[in-house]
């Protein structure tokens, strides 16, 4: 009998109701009216404007935080102790996340492949073997030469080419 | 997106690098303490992947929380993983909306709006704790054979 009662306590399920939207009335919208909020479709073209006017600086700062991962990798391989190899490595994930993030924004899609594919290879492995270096260097060889011969797109020859190198690496090295 | 988030004119934005952070910045803003000068956070929006934590442990920290403040406020994931497993493991961990990378000016204004107009009841299950699973409302005509029973409670988020 108790452990009834206890299996319809386990059981008991809690439905919060809002009593007031309090976010409405942030917006200066009274709640009992059930109006829509909604934000202004001027200030929402606007703010695709900014996407466009970020991606006109795209390529440059796929650059430079592209050269600021290979330096910081640099440093990383000259490093013995592992809770500095660790630092490290956890800000060359964050800056191939930002180069993925501001590659698939602006449309170079074949660097924000790589950087993707480096950044989960990155999050799943220790870096502290050999092995594992050629397939993080292979990624950054062809992210620079990506960005150097300046291809956005995620297909055609010279796309594949480099794909399958860095496959290739990762197959063979793994 | 905090300068979209401008654009849209939704008032003072915090931004943190990491989960962490973020966990630091929330107890202190959330403590409803008297203060003018602290407001309180009204809707949190997380990158799924971050260093030092991830969007997850925020979400779990956020849900799993103890505050009323804090459990309640609105957390919109945001993405650059496209699959069904990761938005169901938002969905399942009590995110209000997920948005997919490469954020646009529309798809967050349409989160923000969804957040903000039509938000769902808070749902408490053994196991869950988020908003409400079911966006629509089915009616079901068989037998009732559930064994749970529904509280309901009316509640100032």
């Amino acid at each position: 009998m108790s452990d009834k009662s206890e299996d319809k306590e386990n059981a008991t399920i809690k439905i919060y109701n809002q009593k007031h939207n309090s976010l409405k009335n942030k917006m200066g919208m009274r709640p009992q009216t059930n109006e829509d909020g909604h934000i202004n479709p001027d200030h929402i073209e606007e703010a695709e404007g900014l996407v466009l006017e970020i991606c006109k600086t795209g390529e440059d700062a796929i650059g430079k935080t592209l050269e600021i991962l290979s330096n910081v990798w640099n440093e990383m391989q000259t490093l013995p102790s592992s809770p500095q190899r660790q630092e490290k490595s956890e800000e060359i994930f964050t800056l191939a996340h930002e180069i993925k993030d501001i590659g698939s924004l602006c449309g170079y899609t074949l660097s924000a492949y790589f950087a993707e594919s480096l950044r989960d290879y990155i999050a799943e492995t220790a870096l502290n073997l050999k092995n594992q270096k050629i397939i993080i260097q292979a990624h950054i060889d062809a992210m620079n030469a990506v960005h150097k011969a300046g291809i956005k797109e995620d297909a055609g020859p010279a796309a594949e080419e480099l794909k399958t190198m860095v496959k290739v690496a990762i197959e063979k090295y793994r | 997106m905090s300068s979209m988030l401008r654009v849209f004119g939704v008032g003072d934005i915090l931004m943190c690098s990491s989960s962490k952070e973020a966990i630091e910045l929330l107890t202190v803003t959330q403590a409803r303490t008297k203060s003018r000068y602290i407001n309180s956070v009204d809707i949190i929006l997380t990158d799924w992947l971050m260093p030092n934590g991830s969007g997850r442990d925020l979400l779990e920290w956020v849900r799993e929380h103890k505050n009323d403040s804090i459990r309640f406020i609105p957390v919109i994931v945001v993405s650059g993983y496209t699959s069904e497993k990761v938005t169901n493991e938002t969905r399942d961990l009590g995110a209000n909306e997920t948005l997919v990378k490469p954020v646009s000016g529309n798809g967050l204004a349409s989160r923000i709006c969804n957040v903000i107009d039509t938000p769902r009841p808070f749902v408490q299950t053994p196991n869950f704790f988020g908003p409400d699973r079911r966006r629509q409302e089915l009616q079901y005509t068989g037998i009732e054979r559930r064994i749970t029973t529904h509280v309901i409670v009316e509640k100032e988020i």
